[in-house]
């Protein structure tokens, strides 16, 4: 716990922070939704670690204690060349806070990154499987690196740590205590919103900086409405502004679009497929057992959309038809999953698919083919000795 | 609030939760849901947590947080696994899919089920066999399954058993670490799930 003192110390020491970084906030996340503007944004320079009697040097150490977990996270993609390709765009973007960004790829299906104070940034793989390249990927690294030079987390520590303590003591009083603290939590998020908006801004301007195409970013927020649409609605994301701790994504996407402005810049798409290639067919597979088929569907269909002869994405669209299975979905499923077989080097589980289907509409003879197939190209399969009984049982 | 104010809070929530749980020894022999037999050669802690409406029963021996066995018996047609998110769902959206029975599912679909299930909160799941076997006297499945939890990164290994009779499923998977307790703890699981037999 703060003693007087040291809370004192660390207001004070936050104050001279604040006010050596006036002048580069100003630049680097300026408020006007005027496009970026050409010059380079000026950004504050290299963080001091804080001493640890301080609210800050506090927040670190904590955040140091997680990196020490998150390292030895089984849970961290230990590629190297990855991870160099993905730190180094942060590099790029974060110019001479570099040394201080450390970048983790983390192994998980949904659409996140986070960066906390101390400069610990994880990326997480259900994001580079919904980025189309390394400008909209840019675009997120720089949006996090927007809220670690604009020490966020702690304004937000600071501002919840209040308002908690608010809400507790009013909520003691019943249900006008109860409304109460509904009002103060949204106030929570009204400024997190702030936050937000102020990170895309200073986002914006540092991969501009960078050289990539800001409108990038904008196709980030314009990809992701059409799966946040399957649960939220047409209003998604804006339907309850009371608690959304994000701008809504249409408002996002918008706003984006006008600080992006005309300025052309790279989009390093084949950059990014080749350096994610060889972690998609997992990334993919990860994303099918999440089991919401229509959101999967959604993204699916639009990374078909840019690749029409990307087997294994196919794959992925016709196993997610077939565990449907809901009215025409199993047809659906044989046109992606013979297509994937078509193109050639197709993930073997595609036969195995294939081989379920017919077996299932009692067509023996395609079933057999597909499954001998399968175990053909997957001898030691986790279910060889149950396609063995259907082959058993498939033979006249 | 004063600091001891705080505590008293805390110390209280802490109590209310644990009076609201509860354990309950079993042994001998028991019925899941009125539907499903099972003979103990051993003792297991039945655990109830608060407000659970979960469709599935849940044993342990030392702990949930160490190992589960859980048991579902009867689901019907469209019926879930477990329990679906609480929360409005907003108008034009679609509600969260929870794993769902669906009579006419193929083996696979019935193993992606559990899969879904154990991978819901961001653990990440291998299968690593699938074989035909008898389950409460049926033909069903047997899978083993690998799971890495997300809120740990334990990693813990589990068996699971499938059968449908009658467009109802029947079914119980076990869990546990894979350092020691797992090895030392499968014994005792799969002689009660030996025993499991269908009623009616």
């Amino acid at each position: 716990m703060l003693t007087r003192r040291g809370m004192l110390g660390s207001v004070c020491k936050q104050c001279l922070g604040i006010s050596a970084f006036t002048q580069a906030p100003m630049a680097l996340s300026q408020t006007s939704s005027e496009p970026a503007a050409n010059s380079a944004p000026v950004l504050p320079g290299r963080f001091e670690r804080p001493r640890i009697d301080t609210e800050e040097g506090g927040l670190w150490g904590m955040m140091d204690r997680e990196e020490a977990k998150l390292r030895r996270s089984p849970f961290v993609i230990r590629d190297l060349a990855l991870t160099k390709y993905v730190q180094d765009i942060a590099c790029r973007l974060a110019a001479d806070h570099c040394p201080d960004v450390r970048v983790y790829l983390v192994r998980t299906p949904l659409f996140n990154a986070s960066m906390a104070p101390n400069g610990m940034m994880q990326v997480w793989s259900g994001l580079l499987l919904r980025v189309e390249n390394e400008a909209q990927l840019a675009a997120i690294l720089g949006h996090e690196i927007g809220h670690y030079l604009e020490r966020h987390t702690l304004e937000r520590m600071r501002d919840m740590k209040n308002r908690a303590a608010f809400a507790q003591l009013i909520g003691l009083f019943g249900l006008v205590g109860a409304l109460g603290q509904l009002g103060v939590l949204s106030g929570m998020s009204a400024f997190s919103r702030e936050q937000e908006t102020s990170a895309d801004r200073a986002g914006m301007r540092l991969m501009q900086s960078a050289g990539y195409d800001g409108q990038q970013a904008a196709r980030v927020w314009d990809n992701l409405i059409g799966e946040l649409k399957i649960k939220g609605g047409e209003n998604a994301g804006s339907r309850s502004p009371l608690m959304a701790s994000h701008p809504p994504a249409a408002t996002r996407r918008d706003d984006l679009m006008r600080l992006a402005g005309d300025k052309s810049g790279e989009s390093g798409a084949t950059e990014f497929q080749k350096a994610t290639a060889l972690h998609k067919i997992t990334w993919l597979q990860d994303e099918i057992k999440r089991g919401q088929y229509e959101e999967s569907l959604v993204l699916f269909d639009r990374l078909i959309g840019q690749n029409p002869v990307d087997a294994q994405t196919l794959f992925a669209r016709g196993e997610v038809y077939r565990q449907r299975d809901d009215k025409d979905d199993l047809q659906r499923s044989i046109e992606d999953l013979s297509r994937a077989a078509q193109i050639g080097n197709p993930p073997v589980e595609v036969f195995r698919s294939l081989g379920l289907i017919y077996k299932k509409q009692q067509d023996s003879t395609l079933a057999l083919q597909s499954f001998e197939k399968y175990l053909a190209a997957a001898p030691e399969a986790a279910d060889t000795s149950l396609i063995k009984n259907y082959i058993t049982d498939l033979k006249p | 609030m004063t600091e001891a104010m705080k505590k008293f809070f805390a110390v209280l929530l802490v109590f209310s939760l644990v009076a609201c749980t509860s354990i309950v020894k079993v042994d001998g022999e028991q019925t899941i849901r009125n539907r499903m037999s099972l003979k103990l050669a051993d003792a297991w802690n039945k655990v109830q947590l608060p407000n659970d409406r979960q469709p599935f029963d849940v044993w342990t021996q030392e702990g949930l947080t160490v190992d589960t066995l859980r048991f579902w018996a009867a689901v019907p047609h469209r019926g879930e696994l477990v329990r679906a998110p609480s929360g409005s769902v907003p108008q034009g959206g679609k509600a969260t899919r929870v794993p769902t029975f669906v009579t006419g599912m193929e083996p696979d679909q019935l193993v992606s089920l559990f899969e879904t299930m154990y991978s819901s909160d961001g653990s990440s799941v291998t299968i690593n066999k699938v074989e035909p076997t008898i389950f409460a006297g049926e033909k069903g499945i047997r899978f083993e399954f690998s799971v890495l939890r997300k809120s740990d990164d334990v990693q813990l290994l589990g068996i699971g058993w499938v059968a449908v009779k009658k467009e109802e499923l029947f079914a119980a998977t076990f869990l546990a670490p894979k350092l020691s307790f797992f090895s030392r703890l499968r014994g005792k699981a799969e002689s009660v799930v030996k025993s499991a037999q269908i009623k009616g």
